[in-house]
């Protein structure tokens, strides 16, 4: 179906997680230079936005030393960024639910999406380049050269069974978050109530964007149903609930698919 | 004859057992045969549907239903949900016995956006695919991989994969 293309990888931790770079087709020699530049910018938001390093802007915000205004120009953008989010999921995501301004669930879709359309997009326009993936911590921006005979399978993580897969979903231009609680007891917080939302295990979501993927993949997993779906920008996704069970939907509109037993 | 008329029995049970689409505002959609199912087309069921009577008893009736194999390959229209943005209709493509394609062939005007969106494939449940280890994957969407997490993660071996 799809060609058999070469595929380079570059792997670099950082943000506390691990980020991966696909490049599929025949990279150039000024791949490398796009590569580095990304992770550079990533290594660099880190330094501003990084709620475990002291000296972040975010950091010297929390302990009142700074003001978002006269921090670093792009903490105002990321917090205006917040507040939409947080008005369009109706709180379901809110960077202020602890008092303090914690941009954390919101960065890192931000910071890849960012990367990603400054340095990483325009390489499909080289010849030879087919497509372009990056992946942070399980949160992919994908990028597809038009009419390339490319498509990206994602695999979408078992939350109960590290290493396997539970779905699949092509992508060819477009971004795929999944929030959850599959990792070290890790938790998401309903902002609401500040007691951990548990009735969804994870919450993945294709949209145009990885802002958009992340921040619903978030607000999904604390609605812990499909109640928001019809007023969220139109998403692509699938829920596990606490049993195991999915759910899945396409713009607004839930398919459930039954084989006959 | 007789067997014509269950035939075309079982491919209507599959339908409304198999695709049922429930919109966000609640209200039950019964998807109508456009393509592949043949009788389908022609005594296509209208209004809402209880997918799973309608779906245990006709199986029973038709008895054409397998457990786990029973999608039958085809292409299948929803009707048209209502949506807060707007009229959003769905198309599912069954091939080899296995969903390959939803598609929203109507959706709201709109931005290139939109169309975009279009272009998007439900996900699919590796338990509906007929060979799951052969499904290619080329990377993972997971919940926070930490980079300890991430070494035991399976996009870990996929970018070591990579030459």
């Amino acid at each position: 179906m799809t060609a058999a293309w070469a595929r380079r990888v570059w792997v670099e931790n950082l943000m506390g997680t691990t980020v991966s770079i696909h490049v599929i087709g025949t990279a150039d020699d000024t791949t490398p230079d796009a590569v580095a530049a990304s992770i550079e910018e990533l290594r660099d938001l880190e330094r501003v936005f990084s709620p475990f390093l002291p000296d972040s802007d975010v950091s010297r915000i929390r302990r009142g030393e700074a003001a978002i205004a006269s921090a670093d120009p792009r903490v105002a953008q990321v917090a205006q960024g917040c507040v939409e989010a947080a008005q369009a999921t109706g709180g379901l995501f809110d960077a202020w639910w602890q008092g303090w301004f914690d941009p954390t669930g919101y960065v890192k879709g931000w910071a890849v999406d960012a990367v990603a359309r400054r340095h990483l997009a325009p390489l499909i326009r080289r010849p030879g380049i087919v497509a372009i993936g990056i992946g942070a911590g399980g949160d992919l921006r994908l990028h597809t050269a038009p009419g390339a005979d490319w498509t990206w399978h994602i695999g979408i993580a078992d939350p109960e069974r590290p290493g396997a897969v539970l779905a699949t979903v092509d992508v060819r231009e477009g971004a795929v978050a999944t929030s959850g609680t599959a990792e070290r007891g890790a938790h998401i917080v309903d902002p609401r109530t500040g007691a951990p939302a548990t009735a969804v295990r994870s919450a993945t979501v294709v949209a145009p964007d990885l802002v958009t993927a992340d921040v619903w993949a978030t607000a999904a997993v604390v609605a812990g149903d499909l109640g928001w779906i019809g007023r969220a920008p139109s998403t692509t996704g699938m829920l596990v609930r606490d049993d195991g069970s999915t759910r899945r939907w396409t713009r607004g509109v839930e398919i459930s698919l039954a084989a006959a037993s | 004859m007789k067997k014509i008329v269950y035939g075309a029995l079982a491919t209507l049970s599959g339908l409304v057992l198999l695709f049922s689409y429930r919109t966000s505002l609640g209200e039950n959609l019964v998807p109508t045969p456009t393509t592949g199912a043949p009788g389908g087309a022609a005594t296509a069921p209208t209004g809402p549907t209880d997918a799973t009577t309608g779906g245990a008893s006709s199986a029973g009736a038709g008895g054409a239903s397998t457990a786990g194999t029973s999608l039958q390959d085809g292409t299948y229209t929803g009707g048209v949900a209502q949506t807060p943005y707007g009229a959003v209709q769905v198309r599912v493509t069954v091939s080899g016995g296995r969903l390959t394609a939803v598609d929203v062939p109507q959706y709201p005007n709109g931005t290139p956006r939109d169309a975009q969106i279009n272009q998007y494939a439900v996900p699919q449940l590796v338990s509906e695919t007929t060979s799951a280890q052969n499904a290619q994957i080329d990377m993972v969407s997971g919940a926070t991989f930490t980079s300890e997490g991430y070494l035991q993660s399976l996009q870990s071996a996929l970018d070591q994969a990579a030459p």
